[in-house]
């Protein structure tokens, strides 16, 4: 019996060294007589599917390069992780967001000014891609591919049945609200227990009310969030007074279902969350509109950033493949695919067909009046969204507001410091 | 020797005690199974709903999410990594809790690693990651051997302490024979102190087993970029910030709980029948 | 023969101690380095000193976690002690389906993270409240979830659910190393329940009590993936462990050197704290 454990553990031993060679024997070898191996590796793991077949028709009709699209899941760890190995991809897919910002500044990205394909991208999404670099930096470093667009989703089978109008101002929305919740309907759901939906109509309402550039006037010294925040700040509490009693209660999950299931009219969160409703209802009419926070119907805009952009990584070897790479992937029909899959709206110049539940905004899509969001200049570690989540359970204005301020010097120091010293070298940014 | 009492006298109290337990891992099992077993579009918010049985009862999630996750592929890799982590914990850390259970006390030096390997069980992860996806990577180490090699160290220090505690127990006495019939102290390890351990081995087998059957965060930075899949990694597939198949994921995960659940049932036999009450006398 | 002894031990030591500073070790010492700059986890970077390490201490989020995790680790130690010490004397006493009844209080452990916060977070906030409101109990008719005071209690109830199993497997274990001759004896000196546990079994498996405890503190000081399931930190910041704080805003936030001086801080109390529990316990296994 002594000698039984031991046996068994050197037959486990052996038995699964041999399912190791066996393994290992079958992990493929990259040829290189000729081909161009070419890798991208995006954060969208939700697109996966479109980029598995983005990825075989390109290497179907190209035989000099060889196209890799890795979407995997928790991709900025793995971002990370492969950046620190110093392994870059030759192309990565990420967002306009702080993350961008940091990446320009560490300069792993190169310069892609010299991409043909930049003259058909929208100029307001190179503008934001522009105003996301920490200080002025020569050159563009994305190309934007589709943007994003929040504001307020709703249940256009139930505002037809009870005949309720779109509001434009802050105030018919207030007395939207009032009429809903006088019919004994509950006019939003939140799920601010998963705290990042704080954001959502935290976004929608700042765009209309703070300066776009806001964050980057603070940096520079020249306003605080105390002032510009304020009315964003009491019209983001006047709306949690339309929402459940206890909306930490419930998570993101809770809060489709429950819009899905009819419990509420409206769901303030970006056009992402439809593909979860539609999941538990599939029969639902959802559209959406423009959070109309401003008094003033002109002031409005639309909350819209860049969801997905290419950076081709200073890494790269081989520029020329890459572009042709992005030359493929900004192909219309392409980018038609990709916004029917994703909901999603395309950053390229040109008719494409957009998704229904945009119907609400495509107004504000083709002229153009679109605003980043503000939390793309929010570094994650400040947990602006707990900030929210806080300023929601305690309803403090003036506390939420000084704390903002506070912590914003605290979390941007690093930054604060570089864009000080740039202007003292070279005057004005503006 | 200590079955054949068992049937005899039923300690009752304790059964019913037992049974009332029970319903607090009953009630969180049954939902998994309903939810698994659902479609998306039977999620509701309310109790009455989210308790009720499925309407029909279909294998087709379970069908679904081994399909989404390359469940036999995966599940390879994932039972060759533990089954390895395992065996090599057993042979690994049980020589290193011999030699410090049997020095701790009269050794200063022993004391020291002692203190610093179990020390090394609180060094947070986050701050080993990127040292070592950048030292694994530059040893060519960035695939499954080198996970294994990372959980055989990570996993060292509460092994350590198990095996070397549980050597108090068993008395120096039992070597000294054995030498003195002339065995070396290698040959009388793994004759005598090895065996006798056996109900430590199977406690250490499924507390390595089970951290490394559910661990995500290795081989999602050590792995990543090889193309192979664990089951943890695959089942992250069904979760992103915008929208999670609770119904898929659930099918998934009650599939990935049969193989670990079969390994505690055959490990725990092991950890019963007092081997030392016997070896002892 | 002594000297046979002294090497095989030496030889069995070096190699693994050699493998465990090179895995573990070094790599901590290149966190360490790291903690005395601006690190953002890729890029360049600049030498800060000290001041991740003075920040630490002014930084009431980094002060939060300490308080809640601490307050955490405490509670969940004694509740998961008791219980799975109880549990283990049940399971090891004569019972019938024994074994059934070992895998099914097994299970809280195997099941993943999600189905778990999926199940749990269910539980506290749609379940518990209609209980609440049954009995009349205001404290109970609202989500414990969204509560800054009750939001720690339900982490420390799916902690210890989780982690009992666990606990259970080691005192069973150690039940095993108790001779039965131990337990004759005791009988005929008319030794019975507590008494019997109190000074025949519990002395006989303080080493066990010892590796739990240790195991407790490393479990739930270091608590993760509990608060990642159910309230990713919230309600108001009241459940960011120091954990959580460390990967969030290290590894996916931009503070991956102020991060990596919290953690080398957080490291040096929980060595202190289970060097201090196991000389405590130490003494006290000497003692009898």
């Amino acid at each position: 019996m002594r000698g039984k454990t031991t046996r068994f553990l050197s037959a486990a031993l052996v038995l699964s060294m041999t399912g190791v060679m066996a393994l290992s024997g079958c992990s493929g070898s990259s040829s290189s007589d000729g081909v161009t191996e070419i890798e991208i590796l995006q954060y969208k793991p939700e697109a996966a599917t479109y980029f598995d077949q983005v990825e075989e028709e390109f290497n179907a009709a190209h035989d000099d390069i060889h196209l890799t699209i890795d979407s995997p899941n928790d991709a900025s760890t793995i971002m990370r992780t492969r950046f620190i190995r110093e392994e870059y991809p030759d192309i990565i897919g990420i967002g306009g967001d702080i993350n961008y910002s940091y990446y320009v500044d560490a300069e792993i990205l190169a310069d892609v000014s010299d991409y043909e394909g930049m003259e058909n991208i929208k100029d307001s999404y190179i503008d934001i891609a522009e105003a996301l670099e920490i200080v002025p930096t020569d050159g563009t470093y994305i190309v934007p591919y589709v943007a994003n667009a929040a504001g307020v989703l709703y249940n256009k089978d139930m505002f037809e049945e009870h005949g309720w109008e779109i509001p434009t101002t802050w105030d018919e929305l207030m007395s939207l609200c009032e009429e809903i919740q006088s019919e004994g309907i509950l006019p939003f759901y939140f799920g601010f227990r998963d705290t990042w939906t704080c954001l959502a109509p935290w976004n929608s309402i700042a765009v209309d009310l703070a300066p776009a550039d806001l964050c980057r006037q603070v940096n520079r010294g020249e306003a605080n969030f105390t002032d510009e925040y304020r009315e964003a700040a009491e019209k983001y509490l006047a709306l949690m007074e339309y929402g459940p009693d206890d909306p930490i209660a419930y998570g993101y999950n809770d809060a489709c279902t429950a819009f899905a299931r009819g419990e509420s009219a409206m769901y303030p969160i970006g056009s992402y969350a439809v593909p979860q409703i539609l999941s538990v209802n599939p029969d639902m009419n959802i559209d959406s509109f423009v959070m109309p926070a401003s008094d003033n119907a002109d002031e409005n805009t639309l909350n819209s950033g860049i969801d997905l952009g290419f950076c081709v990584t200073e890494a790269c070897e081989n520029k020329e493949a890459a572009y042709e790479v992005l030359d493929f992937l900004l192909e219309d029909e392409n980018i038609q695919a990709y916004i029917d899959d994703q909901n999603a709206v395309p950053c390229k110049e040109g008719d494409f067909q957009l998704a229904s539940m945009l119907d609400g905004m495509s107004e504000y899509i083709e002229s153009g009046n679109m605003t980043d969001y503000q939390d793309h200049y929010y570094p994650s570690e400040m947990a602006v969204d707990a900030i929210l989540q806080t300023f929601v359970i305690d309803k403090d204005v003036d506390g939420f507001l000084q704390r903002f301020d506070t912590d914003w010097q605290r979390y941007n120091r690093d930054i604060i410091r570089q864009v000080q010293e740039y202007e003292e070298e070279n005057g004005s940014m503006n | 020797m200590k079955k054949s009492k068992v049937g005899i006298h039923t300690n009752w109290p304790v059964m019913i005690l037992l049974i009332l337990g029970l319903s607090t891992i009953a009630f969180p099992l049954y939902m998994a199974v309903v939810i698994a077993f659902k479609q998306p579009s039977e999620m509701t918010n309310s109790i009455s709903g989210i308790l009720s049985l499925p309407s029909h009862w279909s294998l087709s999630n379970f069908a679904q999410a081994m399909e989404v996750t390359d469940f036999w592929r995966s599940l390879g890799n994932s039972i060759l990594i533990t089954v390895l982590t395992v065996v090599l914990s057993i042979l690994i850390h049980s020589l290193m809790g011999y030699a410090i259970g049997r020095n701790r006390a009269h050794s200063k030096f022993y004391k020291f690693v002692y203190l610093f390997i179990v020390s090394g069980m609180f060094v947070p992860f986050a701050i080993l990651m990127m040292p070592l996806a950048k030292q694994t990577a530059e040893m060519g180490l960035a695939n499954w051997a080198g996970v294994i090699i990372l959980y055989v160290v990570f996993y060292m220090p509460m092994n350590v302490l198990l095996y070397s505690g549980y050597l108090v127990n068993i008395p120096i006495a039992l070597e000294e024979a054995a030498e003195v019939d002339g065995a070396s102290t290698w040959r009388t390890y793994w004759k005598i102190i090895f065996p006798i351990m056996k109900p430590m081995h199977a406690t250490v087998a499924i507390i390595t087993a089970l951290a490394v059957w559910n661990d995500v965060m290795t081989p999602l930075i050590i792995m990543s970029g090889t193309g192979q899949n664990t089951l943890p990694l695959a089942q992250l597939n069904f979760q992103t910030q915008f929208g999670t198949n609770y119904n898929l994921a659930f099918a998934s995960y009650l599939l990935a709980l049969i193989p670990i659940l079969i390994f505690y049932v055959i490990c725990q036999k092991q950890i019963l029948n007092g081997v030392v009450n016997g070896a002892v006398k | 023969m002594k000297n046979d002894r002294k090497r095989t031990f030496l030889l069995i030591t070096i190699p693994i101690l050699a493998l465990f500073i090179c895995f573990n070790t070094i790599p901590l010492i290149r966190g360490v380095i790291y903690s005395f700059t601006n690190f953002k986890g890729f890029g360049t970077y600049d030498w800060v000193g000290l001041r991740n390490y003075a920040d630490l201490f002014t930084d009431s989020r980094v002060g939060g976690s300490y308080l809640f995790t601490f307050k955490l680790a405490i509670c969940a130690t004694i509740v998961t002690n008791v219980i799975s010490l109880i549990l283990a004397l049940g399971l090891n006493s004569k019972i019938r389906a024994k074994g059934f009844f070992r895998a099914a209080y097994f299970l809280p452990n195997v099941l993943g993270a999600l189905v778990v916060g999926y199940v749990f977070q269910y539980l506290f906030t749609y379940i518990l409240p209609v209980f609440g409101e049954m009995i009349g109990s205001e404290a109970l008719s609202s989500s414990m979830l969204s509560n800054e005071n009750t939001a720690w209690i339900a982490i420390m109830i799916v902690c210890c659910w989780q982690n009992i199993a666990m606990n259970t497997i080691i005192y069973i274990s150690g039940l095993q190393t108790v001779p039965e001759d131990v337990y004759e004896a005791g009988s005929l000196d008319g030794a019975t329940g507590w008494k019997k546990f109190r000074h025949l079994t519990f002395p006989l498996i303080i080493p066990f009590f010892t590796i739990n405890m240790v195991l407790c503190v490393k479990n739930f000081l270091m608590v993760f993936d509990q608060i990642m399931a159910m309230t990713k930190g919230g309600p108001a910041q009241s459940t960011e462990s120091i954990s959580f704080l460390i990967y969030n805003n290290g590894m996916s936030g931009g503070q991956f050197g102020f991060q990596s001086a919290n953690a080398v801080i957080f490291f040096i109390v929980i060595v202190a704290i289970s060097a201090a529990q196991m000389s405590i316990s130490s003494r006290k296994e000497e003692q009898l």
